[in-house]
């Protein structure tokens, strides 16, 4: 009887979410950094302002250069390492979120930098980190607001706005991930599908 | 164990035609065949038999169960649309008009949605052209609400994400770029009619992040369709191996009884 070769392994479909997902987190995060930059950019009023803003958009690009290269040279890297850039993601955005020279917080409107990145993020993991991880962009919103002060806490229209923006940052995981586990099942039943396929020949044999 | 009574004119069936989609039970089941037919079938050429044995209706190059699959995800983003459209209606409504087109058209979503959901419970497909407009209607729901809150200053735009999200992993690349370029076209000359000037590099950022959504959902779902469609490439030279070998095995065991 001839060894049956496996088509497609758990520990390879892990590493080859990674290895494509990577690609979405990668494009996301070049979105994030072209809007920023053209925004610095843009609303500079003097070189102050410029050499202030700046710097968050260069070390974005610094680590997407670095991950981008390695994936085209053919050596992504690991699951951690994806993860902990993506943290850095949030960390950038609600550093711009906090600190943007203008508006802070409720008012900035830079928070819908986090929905390309939660979104990204949620079609490369599985749901326990993928839902860690929006927590955390929400948290990290939540407290940029509470940390300027912007939120009045008196259930009036800022408050709805922000539980407006709270569901939406929710939504974009809930949805890319749900999407991700779609396309593992069908993953999954095509491996099945070999598999049974596979058996019927050997009925097939048999008789 | 599966409620849904095979019916070919109401289920969504493979390019194959050997499988149905059963809504109830999330999953691709095997067409009933008649029992008495069976017999009279012709034979098949080996390459049509390696056709109907393969699984390439699993690859991305068919769209329609990619649809099928994608229409899960729309469905869940319009209840997201909508609960979140209804709670925040009620929170603190500005005034009476406001309130009524809000939860008109919140409403009429609702029906359109409970539909497509209901179709593809009991496992029926749904017109692509269905499918097509009740985005297309979601696109108009949003960018309703966002006329009668002002343009600009309105916070509603960000719905345009969710019905993005779906769209962008449910439709093919020439479907998600028009649809996106629609969002974007009018949601842009809305903010441009309404919105300052220093408020300009916001609008930018707002369509970017829009645009940005929809690249990365359908880079993912090409993706997957590419990694689907080597499995079945692998899977189909697997198949090809087990067909030489047997030949030198069936001289050594010539009639082993079936189990």
């Amino acid at each position: 009887m001839p060894a049956a070769r496996e088509v497609r392994t758990a520990a390879q479909a892990n590493q080859e979410d990674v290895f494509y997902g990577q690609t979405v987190i990668m494009w996301a995060r070049w979105s994030v950094i072209v809007t920023g930059i053209v925004l610095v950019l843009w609303t500079s009023t003097n070189v102050s302002l410029l050499t202030q803003t700046m710097p968050f958009f260069l070390v974005l690009m610094a680590v997407n250069f670095f991950l981008h290269g390695r994936y085209v040279m053919g050596s992504p890297l690991n699951r951690v390492v994806v993860i902990v850039a993506s943290v850095i993601d949030l960390v950038l955005i609600t550093a711009i979120v906090v600190l943007w020279p203008g508006s802070h917080g409720l008012h900035n409107q830079f928070y819908v930098l986090y929905f390309p990145v939660v979104f990204a993020f949620a079609l490369v993991f599985t749901r326990r980190i993928e839902a860690a991880y929006t927590v955390l962009a929400i948290l990290l919103y939540l407290g940029a607001c509470l940390f300027t002060g912007t939120v009045p806490f008196d259930l009036g229209s800022d408050d709805k706005v922000l539980v407006m923006r709270v569901i939406v940052i929710a939504a974009m995981g809930f949805l890319g991930n749900y999407y991700f586990r779609i396309q593992r099942d069908r993953l999954v039943q095509a491996s099945r599908g070999d598999r049974s396929t596979l058996s019927e020949i050997r009925g097939g044999l048999a008789h | 164990m599966s409620t849904t009574r095979w019916n070919p004119a109401h289920h969504l069936v493979s390019p194959d035609g050997k499988w149905y989609w059963d809504g109830v039970a999330q999953e691709w089941k095997a067409v009933p065949t008649p029992a008495a037919p069976a017999k009279a079938a012709p034979t098949t050429s080996p390459a049509a038999a390696a056709a109907s044995r393969g699984l390439s209706f699993f690859t991305g190059t068919i769209r329609s169960d990619d649809l099928s699959y994608g229409q899960t995800v729309l469905v869940w983003a319009r209840w997201i649309l909508i609960g979140t459209g209804l709670l925040l209606s009620f929170w603190s409504p500005k005034d009476l008009l406001t309130l009524q087109v809000q939860l008109a058209a919140i409403i009429a979503l609702a029906f359109g949605n409970f539909y497509l959901h209901v179709q593809l419970l009991r496992g029926h497909t749904a017109l692509d052209n269905v499918v097509y407009g009740a985005s297309l209607a979601d696109i108009c729901v949003v960018t309703a609400l966002v006329l009668v809150q002002s343009g600009y200053p309105s916070p509603v735009f960000i719905f345009y994400f969710a019905a993005i999200v779906g769209i962008s992993v449910a439709f093919p690349t020439q479907m998600t770029a028009g649809y996106t370029l629609l969002a974007i076209g009018v949601y842009g000359i809305i903010c441009l009619a309404t919105a300052t000037g220093d408020e300009y590099p916001a609008v930018f950022t707002r369509l970017l992040t829009i645009a940005a959504v929809a690249v990365c959902g359908n880079l993912f779902a090409r993706h997957e369709a590419q990694r689907r469609a080597d499995a079945i490439r692998i899977h189909g030279e697997l198949l090809d191996e087990i067909e030489h070998q047997p030949s030198s095995q069936s001289q050594t065991q010539p009639a082993t009884p079936a189990l």
